[in-house]
């Protein structure tokens, strides 16, 4: 086996900002559980001092609790490019604030449907600390049009260059080999059906799939019949790849929220399951 | 067995604005599950030719919204209507050439669906004016605390011929039995918001799953599927809901829209599979 290549030297860096978000909630703040229990939403905006990539996705008090620092643009089209050209591995530098200068990584997206849509930034506890809402981010943005040399049905989505070659994918004869923690089963997927798989995640279900056990934020995850060529929907015989972003959620079909890595026929991947493909330990998160 | 016992007699109607709501547009394409670029219409407005009854998939549509998709421009007006509206629900025509025509409602989509009778769409608008007369909203069946009543009428109840078994079950008729593996968009939303499509963009996957006879108005079930407080995966849960949008169109991970009417656990269910179980006949919709 090689190690597989990108168009690595085809890849544009460009430069979006995102500035640090504050948490929303509606003047009636409870959401109803699966069980049909109030409870007042707490993790998604802002930053959280307390989850980080690599922590456990369930067993928290919150819904999508968002790791870091979670950042969007405050115009509506420059969020939407924000969202769709920053990759996961991408380097981002705090600009502003008693941060700035510090750097960080991005980690993942989340959209809440008809809310809100997030980029998700690692940044050291100390950084963290310093941060507050309205500090503007610049994301050194590259990965998208990134294509895989010799396997060109397979489309690549939210993967950064940064985190290809630590990930380091190899090439079998015809096949891409991946380094993932789990394959899952399609139903797992609950929202996120639908989207446009390039600016978005989508929720892993807890219950549908014994295999989410243990499931940590960061893990690389694939989900089997399921394709986000352009779009997130059930497709025999083709294979999603994406990365868990956010926490569990206490909400009917949600749960963590998944950004997609890459996508393609069945046939032209291969996984190796390994409890280390995983972005704390690949990108070394302090 | 007996029909179930509800509480209609505590229930609340209120009268609700709404309008035809026009179509709207991106601009841009979207891409189908063959990665084409696809301009469909089936959203918003009147569609005149495809109605409740007729089958759901041969239509060069997207999200096909048959008869009148009823909408307001005002958002806490539109949501009221979306959370207070019922499939079985009257509606009459305020004004316009089709005013005082009577209509019923049918689905439930990003729209309130509903179905008029064939002379009054041909001459309906975007822009009429429509009032709902909203009921059903706190239903409960009674002798099943279990079972939640959501988006349904005490005139869909009594059109279903709903049964309550001696054994505790309740005996309900479709026409078509969904796996969770298809349920695309719309779970994780509430359980009365919009619906929930069935993965169904591809014709290979249609037939192969054995669909193609679904008509639009169809009761279907849903298999592991918990639709009481939102909509997801639940192992031993079903939920049952009416076809409310259809076509071909073909957006990955959209499909046939299928909008929730009750659900429970699996073991209060009794399914029988019946090509009649359709609002068509259910709701006795005028041609």
């Amino acid at each position: 086996m090689a190690t597989a290549t990108i168009n690595d030297t085809e890849l544009l860096r460009t430069a979006l900002v995102g500035d640090v978000t504050s948490p929303v909630l509606g003047i009636n703040p409870y959401d109803v559980s699966a069980d049909g229990v109030p409870f007042v939403s707490v993790g998604a905006g802002g930053v959280c001092y307390t989850v980080r990539v690599g922590s456990a996705a369930d067993g928290w008090a919150a819904d999508q609790v968002e790791p870091g620092a979670s950042i969007a643009n405050p115009d509506a089209a420059a969020n939407e490019a924000l969202l769709l050209h920053a990759c996961v591995g991408n380097r981002v530098t705090v600009r502003t604030g008693t941060a700035a200068g510090a750097r960080g990584v991005v980690t993942g997206k989340h959209e809440a449907f008809h809310a809100y849509k997030h980029v998700l930034v690692h940044l050291a506890p100390d950084v963290l600390d310093g941060l507050v809402p309205g500090d503007r981010l610049l994301v050194h943005a590259s990965g998208r049009g990134m294509t895989v040399d010799g396997l060109p049905e397979l489309a690549c989505h939210s993967l950064g260059p940064e985190l290809w070659e630590a990930w380091a994918p190899e090439r079998a004869g015809e096949q891409l080999r991946l380094r993932v923690t789990r394959v899952l089963a399609p139903e797992v997927v609950g929202m996120g059906s639908g989207r446009v798989s390039g600016a978005t995640s989508i929720a892993l279900q807890a219950g549908a799939d014994e295999a989410l056990h243990g499931l940590r934020i960061g893990d690389i995850v694939a989900v089997r019949d399921w394709d986000a060529t352009y779009y997130t929907g059930y497709h025999e015989d083709r294979v999603t790849v994406g990365v868990v972003s956010t926490g569990d959620s206490p909400v009917l079909g949600n749960g963590p929220a998944t950004t997609i890595l890459l996508s393609g026929p069945a046939a032209a991947l291969d996984f190796e399951i390994d409890a280390t493909a995983n972005l704390a330990d690949l990108l070394e998160l302090a | 067995m007996s029909a179930p016992r509800l509480n209609t007699d505590r229930l609340v109607e209120v009268g609700v604005q709404a309008e035809i709501a026009h179509p709207s547009h991106s601009g841009t394409y979207s891409v189908d599950s063959y990665g084409r670029p696809i301009i469909l219409p089936g959203m918003a407005g009147v569609v005149a030719n495809a109605r409740v009854g007729d089958l759901v998939f041969p239509w060069a549509a997207d999200h096909l919204e048959p008869g009148v998709s009823a909408g307001n421009s005002q958002r806490d007006r539109y949501q009221a209507l979306q959370f207070l509206a019922c499939i079985g629900n009257v509606v009459r025509v305020l004004n316009g050439p089709a005013a005082g025509a009577e209509g019923r409602v049918t689905g439930k989509h990003a729209f309130v669906l509903v179905d008029f009778p064939q002379d009054a769409l041909d001459v309906l608008a975007p822009g009429d004016a429509l009032l709902v007369r909203a009921v059903g909203q706190g239903l409960r069946f009674v002798d099943f605390d279990d079972v939640a009543a959501r988006s349904c009428s005490p005139a869909l109840v009594e059109g279903m011929g709903l049964e309550a078994r001696d054994d505790g079950r309740l005996r309900v008729q479709v026409t078509a039995e969904v796996p969770a593996f298809m349920m695309g968009a719309g779970l994780g939303m509430s359980s009365e918001w919009a619906n929930c499509d069935v993965m169904f963009t591809r014709r290979e996957v249609v037939e192969r799953l054995g669909f193609g006879d679904v008509r639009l108005g169809d009761v279907v079930a849903m298999h592991d599927q918990d639709h009481r407080y939102g909509r997801g995966y639940r192992a031993g849960m079903l939920a049952f809901g009416v076809v409310a949008h259809g076509g071909y169109g073909g957006v990955p991970g959209h499909g046939m829209g299928v909008a929730t009417i009750f659900s429970g656990p699996r073991q209060r269910f009794e399914i029988v599979r019946s090509p009649d179980a359709n609002l068509r006949n259910h709701l006795d919709l005028a041609d």
